[in-house]
């Protein structure tokens, strides 16, 4: 009987200690995402008063998917990623191994080299606004009325500002390789070419994959770079979906609606973000073999 | 026993809140309160005041910017906030307030609205009801060179020559610029080119015309003006109304559509290579249209929800009597809304510019269609306009595709055939 009495008691307390949990998390992660969700089934605009707040259902899932500037923002995003993605994982790669070289002034390079990760966002944007914007006096090619080449210095800055981060993302893996694998393939006498892709890229697999993911995860929810360097033009050409949303959501002020393409966006980054999560396990496989 | 202490100072902080004011009544004013303008409206706030010794006026400061000041009202007034009291609202934002209930009518005999301009009075009304006052007028203005031409255009292909020229000859950069970033300005400069080409966004049944022939040819007109071939250079397309001013400034161009406030800059010997050698007109005409120049401006209104109905209607009266308007005038060059003060030497005085000038192009006015989606109505022009402009859509496309976005915004709303 006593011993019951206690394992109550422990319960009790038990759940004492978890409740500050259960009710933080429930509040800035639970209530958001559900009030969010009960918003996207309901028509509200703030500047139509005058229709209520009715309950529409999917109508607003229905009209995203009939809106062109919604899919072609669902574009722009996945094709910013696919591209940027890889090319900052290469560059990354890069500097990674030279820093995994350098012998004196080791810190100060490293210091370095994170620098452009450190600066915020927005100040890197209006800085490379202006880059672009002075190449456009000197050449006479306007870089922003035009809807391609508006999404390179987007990119350009979002290459620059990220690079640094994948650098030290795989530098950290680098230090974890035995040097001894090394040695013995240039007994061997493997190229450098080829220790570079038998050895350093295998078992660097799960450390490239983790940057892939933070950086895919990232540039799907891309939106302060386009936000303020092209406001989404020439039209609405360089619009990422996290930039309509904000869009429809606090400009129009359309609740609903905007409700339902935040969710939309929520939606993409989690299925890529379970894909990254299998080709991580697969990774850390290969590693085990 | 710690929480009582908080309840009870807490409660302190409550009463401290409510008994804040000293003087019983309380108003509270929200509009532009930067620079001039700013001490400008609180010295006026001030002599209110003093006219009301039980009366205690505030200024509340809103963001400066059209847009971030537009949502603030739009999340208070549906929160049904009573202050502030009296609301300055720019001008395409009455027939939304209004419809959504958000500010009170006036009674046609509380003033005389035959003395203000009809086109801003027209935008102030919602199905026949006024429900704003207008405070300060704004018209687009063509500023052209007297050091190059000797008159301003009779027509909009006078201005194309005459700019085609200038850069030929006098080997400008430009021969005119305008705000062609995607952003309401773009609108404005839009509405210029429609009206002179005789077209027009709304009918008078309500019907959706942006999409006529007329139309067309306006956008298209503008279109071709851009670039190498042109006489509008393409990074316009980015430009808001300072670039625009500052390419004018520098003696780049040799026209420029931007707002009055240009003027005074404009003149500054210190800064400008263009001072003294500029006038002011109307767009003009394409056959078939009108010069024309788009109204903007300010207008004041009352909140629906506030506790002093009455004394925030002396208070709009107040600011919008001739006096206040004059000293607006000749403080911050903003053109008063009474049409009986251009008569007036006093104005002549205060004003800058040749007032000459000014009443030719405020006879040119054309308001932007009243409605109370107005706002989503124009981010759906600036989207197809700037695809239209930067190439990414044919002219008629581009206004095919908006007219019947908007048609659809319309349906949504519940405002079909109710548009104006």
């Amino acid at each position: 009987m006593i011993a019951r009495d206690r394992q109550a008691a422990d319960t009790r307390l038990a759940r004492l200690f978890v409740a500050p949990v259960v009710l933080v998390v429930g509040a800035t992660a639970i209530v958001p995402i559900a009030s969010t969700v009960w918003a996207a089934l309901h028509q509200r605009d703030l500047r139509l008063p005058w229709l209520g707040q009715p309950f529409v259902g999917f109508a607003n899932f229905i009209e995203a998917a009939g809106d062109r500037r919604f899919l072609e923002a669902v574009l722009h995003t996945a094709t910013f990623a696919a591209i940027t993605v890889p090319i900052e994982l290469g560059l990354g790669l890069a500097v990674a191994l030279v820093m995994h070289r350098v012998r004196r002034g080791r810190a100060i390079v490293r210091a370095a080299a994170l620098l452009p990760w450190a600066i915020p966002t927005v100040v890197a944007a209006l800085v490379w606004r202006l880059v672009f914007d002075n190449t456009t006096a000197m050449f006479g090619f306007d870089w922003f009325s035009s809807s391609r080449a508006a999404w390179v210095p987007i990119a350009a800055a979002d290459v620059w500002k990220t690079t640094p981060f994948v650098a030290v993302l795989l530098l950290a893996g680098l230090q974890t390789i035995e040097p001894e694998i090394y040695e013995s393939a240039r007994l061997d006498g493997a190229s450098a070419l080829r220790q570079l892709f038998t050895i350093t890229v295998p078992l660097l697999a799960p450390a490239i994959v983790v940057a892939a993911a933070f950086r895919t995860l990232d540039a799907l929810r891309l939106f302060d770079l386009p936000y303020v360097m092209t406001g989404g033009g020439p039209g609405t050409a360089t619009e990422p979906l996290s930039l309509y949303a904000f869009v429809a959501l606090m400009e129009r002020l359309r609740f609903g609606y905007g409700s339902a393409l935040s969710i939309a966006v929520f939606a993409l980054t989690f299925v890529v973000a379970l894909a990254f999560v299998r080709g991580l396990g697969r990774a850390s496989h290969i590693e085990a073999l | 026993m710690r929480w009582q202490f908080a309840l009870a100072g807490l409660m302190c902080t409550v009463l401290a809140a409510c008994g804040g004011s000293t003087r019983g009544r309380h108003l509270s004013f929200s509009g532009s309160a930067l620079g001039e303008e700013g001490s400008l409206v609180r010295a006026q706030l001030a002599r209110f005041a003093a006219q009301h010794p039980d009366v205690d006026v505030s200024l509340r400061i809103t963001p400066d910017a059209a847009n971030q000041r537009h949502q603030l009202y739009v999340q208070w007034l549906n929160a049904h906030v009573p202050e502030p009291d009296v609301l300055q609202l720019d001008i395409v934002w009455t027939a939304e307030f209004a419809a959504a209930g958000w500010i009170r009518p006036f009674p046609d005999t509380a003033l005389d609205t035959t003395d203000f301009f009809p086109a801003a009075i027209e935008a102030d009304r919602w199905r026949g009801v006024l429900y704003a006052v207008p405070w300060f007028v704004d018209a687009g203005l063509l500023y052209w060179r007297t050091d190059l031409f000797d008159n301003a255009p009779s027509s909009i292909d006078a201005l194309r020559d005459d700019a085609v020229r200038a850069r030929r000859e006098r080997g400008l950069a430009s021969g005119l610029v305008w705000s062609g970033a995607r952003y309401e300005g773009l609108v404005t400069v839009f509405m210029e080119y429609l009206t002179a080409y005789g077209g027009r966004v709304i009918d008078d049944h309500g019907a959706i015309v942006v999409d006529a022939p007329e139309a067309v040819r306006a956008l298209t007109f503008m279109r071709d003006s851009l670039g190498e071939q042109g006489f509008v250079p393409v990074s316009a397309l980015s430009w808001q109304e300072e670039q625009v001013r500052f390419a004018f400034q520098n003696g780049q161009s040799a026209f420029m559509r931007n707002w009055p406030y240009a003027w005074g800059p404009l003149q500054d010997q210190r800064r400008s290579r263009v001072a003294n050698r500029i006038r002011v007109a109307p767009m003009p005409p394409a056959p078939g249209g009108r010069p024309s120049a788009a109204l903007g401006g300010a207008q004041l209104a009352i909140n629906r929800y506030t506790r002093e109905g009455d004394l925030a209607a002396s208070l709009v009266e107040f600011l919008t009597a001739p006096a206040q308007m004059l000293e607006r005038a000749r403080v911050a060059s903003q053109l008063p809304a009474r049409r009986s003060l251009y008569d007036s030497p006093d104005l002549a005085r205060a004003l800058p510019m040749p007032i000459a000038d000014i009443r030719r192009a405020l006879d040119a006015t054309v308001a932007r269609p009243v409605t109370p989606v107005y706002s989503e109505m124009s981010e759906i022009l600036q989207v197809h306009l700037h695809r239209a402009l930067t190439s990414q859509e044919e002219p008629s496309t581009a206004l095919h595709d908006a007219a019947q976005e908007i048609r659809v915004l319309l349906d949504r709303s519940g405002l079909r055939g109710a548009a104006s």
